[in-house]
């Protein structure tokens, strides 16, 4: 029980990316993409038969065949020079069937299983990626929220394209909580030595409880990945996906009630403000359209304010 | 570490079969067989699993109008070398809660064959057999157990606590069979006795138990009676009756009729 690789390549100081499922599965849409670009071998897996419940079973002629669980796959690459570890989970473990996130012992084993690997093959830092629950609006471009499991790393977030620390986004004074295992392995990593940062694609709030992929904010993660790779990705077929994601965005936006879709086009106003300039929209005015989103989110049953 | 469990007693047994059912069964079947089980051998309780490491208690659930606790009980009967677990499915933590299980069973009884039963709406008709379909972990199993009119089931989709602890079995080489008994769907809100009679023969018969089920007899005429008088009050139902007796599937719509009208029925 614990991790089965089934390939032992010398590796030097490869850089690990992780990946699970979360709000519009931003992070591990991103991540995946990049590691089926990258054509990464599959290293190893870590065995899920003690953190899911089995999604599948097969039984033919009165014998158990197989018991199929989510799958927690390790893989590897060098690309231009650098090594790359990709780590792909396709269910996070939870406590609970009903939780969104993982919590408990069984994510804390999970995190620690990953990093295992990591330290194992020498690697010296760790990406997570998942979703920024945003004031914007669906139309604007995603940022990427980073944030480093270390001080000393704010310095070269600063430098990609695209991208804020928590301290320069409105209202947060640099404060914050990364839910699930994306936040969780960080801290396990901090923990370990491992130097790390979490890269979460900006995802409009009212879009965060409905069952879409949003691969606006998983392109521009991706584009952060380049920048931090210093490589080109070929985003072409991409584009597509995320094309025919945008029609089904649209299309759900345009049958919001008019009331309720002449106050989300206010997050136009709010949006990629520096915390310097004057807003032409008050704190009081801000929090009276959360409330109205919320309330909005709330009558439609498609919304979680906790997530925010 | 606390154990996950807690016991009042230490069974002697050697070679023992252990036989797992869950509470909320369909046709209430899991708990009709084990509570007869318990009932007529006299089994006895030993054993416990600590129910707020798999249970989340956030209130309580109302059953039939009345409150329902979770509960995860081993009984035993030393004379014909049984394990009984009735339990109510776990929350959280399946993996520890299904260990726990093996790991009772294997350390203090000795176990070496696991059964679990359960109950499964199909669409027949109540005037036909009940067949009870299996599924084994070890073929070794499978071909012990041939002679005892087991069915082989084919299925492939989501999977049941029953399969998971089968497949835990056997990753410690512990032989298992999940036996599934069928019963008719527009039965399945009820108890249905000869179904709960097949896996009692079963079980008779594999551990020479003597058991008495004329009981159920009785039972299955009242039965198979009230269905009867109701397929002269009203025609659709007896319709729907012949062409399930045909082997015709019904519709939907037809199926969610038949299913009401016996349920009423029944339930008075």
């Amino acid at each position: 029980m614990g991790i089965k690789l089934h390939k032992h390549p010398r590796l030097k100081s490869p850089i690990m990316i992780v990946g699970w499922p979360g709000i519009g599965n931003i992070g591990l849409i991103a991540v995946d993409t990049l590691r089926e670009l990258a054509k990464a071998e599959e290293l190893g897996e870590i065995e899920s038969y003690e953190f899911f419940l089995p999604s599948k079973v097969v039984i033919k002629s009165g014998i158990l065949e197989e018991l199929e669980f989510p799958t927690n796959k390790f893989y590897f690459r060098r690309i231009e020079g650098k090594d790359l570890i990709f780590f792909i989970g396709e269910e996070q473990p939870r406590k609970q069937p009903t939780s969104d996130y993982a919590e408990g012992e069984e994510a804390y084993r999970m995190a620690h299983l990953v990093l295992d690997v990591a330290e194992k093959f020498g690697c010296q830092r760790v990406y997570t990626s998942g979703a920024a629950v945003s004031l914007m609006h669906h139309t604007m471009r995603s940022r990427v929220w980073a944030v480093p499991n270390t001080e000393r790393l704010i310095k070269e977030i600063k430098q990609y394209s695209n991208t804020i620390v928590m301290s320069e986004i409105e209202g947060r004074g640099g404060q914050g909580h990364i839910t699930g295992l994306n936040g969780l392995l960080l801290g396990v990593a901090k923990k370990r030595g491992i130097d790390g940062i979490c890269l979460m694609g900006e995802i409009p709030i009212y879009l965060q409880g409905l069952p879409i992929i949003y691969p606006k904010a998983s392109k521009s993660v991706l584009d952060v990945f380049s920048d931090i790779l210093g490589i080109d990705i070929d985003l072409s077929q991409f584009e597509k996906t995320a094309q025919k994601a945008e029609k089904n965005i649209e299309k759900f936006y345009s049958q919001i009630p008019s009331e309720m879709r002449s106050q989300l086009e206010k997050l136009k106003e709010i949006y990629h403000l520096e915390p310097t300039e004057i807003k032409p929209m008050t704190e009081k005015n801000r929090k009276k359209l959360w409330e109205e989103i919320s309330d909005f989110l709330k009558k439609e049953g498609k919304g979680d304010e906790e997530a925010i | 570490m606390k154990k996950p469990f807690k016991y009042t007693g230490l069974p002697k047994l050697k070679n023992s079969s252990l036989i797992v059912g869950w509470n909320k069964d369909t046709g209430n079947l899991a708990p009709a067989v084990l509570e007869f089980l318990n009932r007529i051998l006299g089994c006895q309780v030993f054993c416990e699993l600590e129910l707020e490491d798999f249970f989340s208690f956030g209130g309580v659930a109302v059953e039939h109008n009345v409150v329902h606790f979770p509960e995860c009980i081993f009984f035993y009967n030393e004379k014909k070398n049984l394990v009984i677990f009735k339990s109510d499915q776990p929350h959280f933590q399946h993996y520890k809660f299904l260990n726990t299980i093996l790991d009772i069973a294997e350390r203090f009884c000795h176990v070496h064959e696991l059964y679990t039963i359960s109950g499964f709406a199909s669409s027949f008709v109540h005037t036909s057999p009940r067949r009870i379909f299996s599924v084994f972990n070890l073929p070794e199993f499978q071909v012990e157990l041939r002679g005892y009119g087991l069915e082989d089931m084919t299925w492939e989709g989501p999977p049941a606590i029953s399969s998971y602890l089968l497949w835990l079995a056997r990753k410690r080489g512990l032989p298992g069979v999940s036996l599934w008994s069928e019963l008719p769907f527009y039965l399945g809100a009820h108890e249905d006795p000869q179904c709960v009679k097949s896996s009692l023969s079963f079980f008779d018969s594999r551990f020479n138990l003597n058991l008495d089920l004329t009981g159920f007899d009785n039972m299955i005429q009242e039965q198979d009676k009230k269905i009867a008088l109701l397929r002269q009050e009203k025609a659709e139902i007896d319709q729907y009756l012949k062409l399930l007796e045909s082997g015709i599937s019904l519709d939907e719509e037809e199926q969610l009729k038949l299913a009401r009208e016996i349920y009423s029925l029944l339930k008075k």
